[in-house]
C-alpha cells in the first residue's frame, strides 16, 4: 500500500503531467501570441464580442504571461521538473559508473536554474533610461556618474542607420563629483578612461550594464545676444537676461522637428549641423521681464525679448539604458547547462541507434 | 540568377521523382539527389557572394531566410539519400524536396524582396548569426521529421510506421538540440546584448518557444505513450506549422522587435 506522500511524489514526477503541462503551456502561449496583450477592456470587448470577452478577461488572457493561470501552471511545471530531475538524478547516480548518462539530468538542472534566474529577472530587474547631449552626465546607480564625451552616427547611402556610438566617462564617487546632473562635464576629463558604448556592445560595470538604446536629434534654437554672442537652448532650457529669462518651449509644429532624421546629407553627422529646413520654422518661446510673463511666437530673423532668434541647430541625443539584472548570471549558466545537456543527451542515443 | 538556376535544378529533381514514384518497379532515381546537391551548392554560393557584398553574413532578410533554408534542406535531401538514411524511400525526399521548392518560390515573392542590404545596428552581431543560423539548420531537420510524421500517420503497413516513426524521431533528435541552442538560447544572449533584456515575450520570441514546447512536448509523450499513439506524429506535424507560422505568419500578421528584417 503506497502512502498518500508517496501517490503526489510519483504523480509529481510524472513524464505525463510534464508532457500534458507542456501542452498546456503552449497552448497557453498561443493564447497570449494571439489575443493582443494590454489593451483596454473596451478593446476586447470590441473585438471579441460576447463570450469571447468575458473568458479572455475572467482568465487574464489579455495579459496572458503575468496571468494567474499562466504563472500557476508554470509554477506546477517547475515543480514537476524540480522532483523529476531529483529523482532521475538519484536514480542514475545510484547506477554503476560506465552506466550513467547525465544528459537529461544537466538538461533538466539546467532549465531549473533557467526557471530560477527569470523569476529573479522579472522580480528585480531595473533599467533606467538616459537622453544625453555632447559634454552631459548623468547618475549611475551606484552614485557614479557618466559623462558623454562624443557621439557618432553613421548612416548608409539609403538612410538606414549604419551605426551608433557613444563615448563615455565614468567618474566614480571618490573623485569631486561636478554639481547636478545634466550640467556640462569638464571638456577634458582628467585621465578617466573612455569606454566605447554600441549597439550589440553594451559596457558592463560592477552590477549593471549601459546599453546604446536610441539616437535622435533634437532642434535647438540659436538666439544672439545685442553683442553678437551666440548660444544654443534645448527645449524647456533658458536663457538669462537682465530682468528675467527667455525659455525655449517647443516647435511650433513639433511634427515637422521631432522626428526630423540626422541631418540629411552627411553621413556622418557627429558635430551638430546648421539646419536646412525648406521652410522656415517659427518657434514658441515663454518670456519673463520684470516677473511678467508671456508666450510669444517667432520665426528666425525676428527678435525674441532682448535677443534676436538666429535659427535652429540639430543636436545629437544618445538614447543610453541603464540595466540592472540580477537574474542573468543565472540565467546564463542554465543556458550553458542547457546547451551541454541537450547535445550530449542526444549525441549519445544518435551514437546508440547508429551502432 | 543563381537562385533562379537552383530553383530550376529542384523543379527538374521533382519532375524526375515523380517519374520514378509511378514506376512500380526499376531502378534508383540515381539523378535526383545530385540536383538536390548541385541547388544546394548554388544556394550556398549565392548566399556567400551576398556576404561579400555586404561584408556581414547575408542572412538577415526574408530573402536569404528563405534560400538559406532551401540550401540546407537540399543539401539534407542529397545526404538522405546518398547515404542511404531513408533506405531507399522515395516519398520522404519527395515531400522535403516539395518544401525546398516552396521555400525558393516564395523567396522570389514580392513578399521576400531580393535586394542586397547591409546590417543596421541591432543586427551586427555574431549571436545573431548564430542564433539565425542554428533556428534554420534546426528547422530543416524539423522538415524531414514533418515529412516522416505525416508518412507515419497516414501508413497502415505496421512495419513502415515503425520506421517512420525512427526516422520522425531521428529528425526531431538532430534538429532538437541545435533548434534549442539557435532559437532560444542564442536569441536569448542576442537580445540581452542588443537591448538589455533577454526575454520580452515579443510574437518573435513567444512563437519560437511555442515551437520548442511543441517538439518537448512530442518528446516526453514519445518516452510515455504507446508507439500507435497518433498524438506523437501529430504534435511533429503541429511542431512544423508552428515553426513556419513563426517564420512567415509572424513578420506578416502581427509585428514586434524583429520586424525591421
Ligand atoms: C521545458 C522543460 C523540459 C525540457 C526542455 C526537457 C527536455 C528533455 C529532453 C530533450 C529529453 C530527452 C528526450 C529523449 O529521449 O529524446 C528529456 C528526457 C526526459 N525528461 Fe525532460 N524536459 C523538460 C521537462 C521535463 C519535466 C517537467 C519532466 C518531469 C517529469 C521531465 C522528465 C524527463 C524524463 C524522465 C526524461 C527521460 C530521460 C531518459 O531518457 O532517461 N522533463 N527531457
Amino acid at each position: 500500500m503506497k502512502s498518500s506522500f508517496d501517490k503526489v511524489y510519483d504523480a509529481l514526477r510524472s513524464i505525463k503531467l510534464a508532457a500534458v503541462l507542456l501542452v498546456l503551456l503552449a497552448l497557453l502561449s498561443i493564447a497570449g501570441g494571439i489575443i493582443p496583450q494590454g489593451k483596454t477592456t473596451g478593446f476586447y470587448q470590441l473585438h471579441f464580442p460576447g463570450a469571447g470577452s468575458r473568458i479572455i478577461l475572467a482568465l487574464g488572457l489579455d495579459h496572458v504571461f503575468s496571468s494567474l493561470l499562466f504563472l500557476l501552471v508554470a509554477a506546477v511545471f517547475a515543480v514537476n521538473l524540480t522532483v523529476c530531475t531529483f529523482h532521475r538524478l538519484t536514480g542514475e547516480l545510484s547506477k554503476p559508473r560506465g552506466k550513467r548518462r547525465h544528459g537529461p539530468d544537466i538538461l533538466h538542472l539546467g532549465l531549473i536554474i533557467l526557471m530560477f534566474g527569470g523569476i529573479l529577472t522579472a522580480r528585480t530587474r531595473t533599467e533606467t533610461l538616459i537622453n544625453l547631449r555632447r559634454g552631459e552626465s548623468a547618475d549611475l546607480p551606484d552614485g557614479a556618474k557618466i559623462v558623454l564625451v562624443d557621439l557618432n552616427y553613421e548612416q548608409y547611402p539609403d538612410g538606414r542607420p549604419k551605426s551608433w556610438e557613444s563615448t563615455v566617462v565614468i567618474h566614480r564617487v571618490s573623485a569631486p563629483a561636478p554639481s547636478a546632473a545634466n550640467t556640462p562635464a569638464p571638456s577634458t576629463p582628467g585621465g578617466l578612461p573612455q569606454y566605447l558604448i554600441k549597439v550589440n556592445a553594451p559596457l558592463r560595470l560592477k552590477g549593471y550594464s549601459i546599453y546604446q538604446q536610441s539616437w535622435h536629434t533634437e532642434k535647438q534654437v540659436v538666439l544672439k545676444d545685442a553683442m553678437g554672442m551666440s548660444f544654443s537652448l534645448e527645449p524647456g532650457m533658458r536663457g538669462a537676461t537682465k530682468d528675467g529669462f527667455v525659455l525655449f518651449m517647443a516647435l511650433d509644429n513639433p511634427s515637422l522637428g521631432a522626428a526630423v532624421p540626422a541631418s540629411s546629407t552627411p553621413a556622418t553627422s557627429s558635430a551638430p549641423a546648421a539646419s536646412s529646413d525648406p521652410l522656415p520654422q517659427s518657434a514658441i518661446f515663454l518670456l519673463e521681464e520684470h516677473g511678467k510673463r508671456t508666450v510669444s511666437k517667432a520665426a528666425p530673423g525676428q527678435g525674441i525679448g532682448p535677443f534676436t532668434f538666429d535659427g535652429y541647430i540639430d543636436q545629437s541625443v544618445s538614447g543610453l539604458a541603464v540595466v540592472s539584472d540580477r537574474g542573468y548570471p543565472f540565467v546564463a549558466a542554465g543556458f550553458i547547462l542547457v546547451i551541454l545537456g541537450v547535445f550530449m543527451t542526444y549525441i549519445r542515443k544518435l551514437k546508440g541507434m547508429l551502432a | 540568377m543563381i537562385a533562379t538556376i537552383a530553383f530550376g535544378l529542384l523543379i527538374l529533381s521533382l519532375i524526375i521523382q515523380i517519374v520514378y514514384l509511378f514506376k512500380k518497379e526499376g531502378g534508383q532515381d540515381v539523378i535526383s539527389p545530385w540536383l538536390s546537391l548541385a541547388a544546394g551548392i548554388l544556394l550556398l554560393v549565392e548566399i556567400v557572394r551576398r556576404s561579400i557584398a555586404i561584408r556581414f553574413v547575408a542572412l538577415t532578410g526574408m530573402f536569404e531566410s528563405l534560400i538559406f533554408l532551401a540550401c540546407f534542406l537540399a543539401l539534407l535531401i542529397f545526404a538522405l539519400r546518398y547515404f542511404k538514411t531513408t533506405k531507399g524511400n522515395r516519398v520522404i525526399p519527395f515531400g522535403a524536396t516539395i518544401i525546398a521548392v516552396i521555400f525558393l518560390a516564395l523567396a522570389s515573392s514580392p513578399l521576400a524582396p531580393s535586394e542586397i542590404k547591409p546590417p543596421v545596428p541591432a543586427l551586427q552581431s555574431g549571436w545573431l548569426v548564430l542564433h539565425v543560423s542554428f533556428t534554420f539548420i534546426g528547422e530543416v531537420f524539423f522538415t524531414v521529421g514533418f515529412v516522416s510524421a505525416i508518412l507515419q500517420l497516414t501508413t497502415k503497413n505496421e512495419e513502415k510506421r515503425q520506421s517512420y516513426d525512427r526516422l520522425t524521431y531521428t529528425s526531431v533528435a538532430v534538429g532538437y538540440p541545435i533548434f534549442t541552442a539557435g532559437a532560444l538560447i542564442f536569441g536569448a544572449i542576442w537580445a540581452e546584448k542588443a537591448w538589455g533584456v533577454w526575454w520580452s515575450w515579443d510574437p518573435k520570441e513567444t512563437w519560437a518557444l511555442i515551437t520548442w514546447l511543441t517538439y518537448t512536448a512530442y518528446l516526453h509523450f514519445r518516452l510515455v505513450r504507446k508507439s500507435t499513439s497518433n498524438l506523437v506524429p501529430a504534435l511533429v506535424i503541429v511542431g512544423f506549422a508552428i515553426a513556419m507560422f513563426t517564420f512567415f505568419g509572424v513578420n506578416f500578421l502581427l509585428r514586434g522587435l524583429h520586424s525591421y528584417a
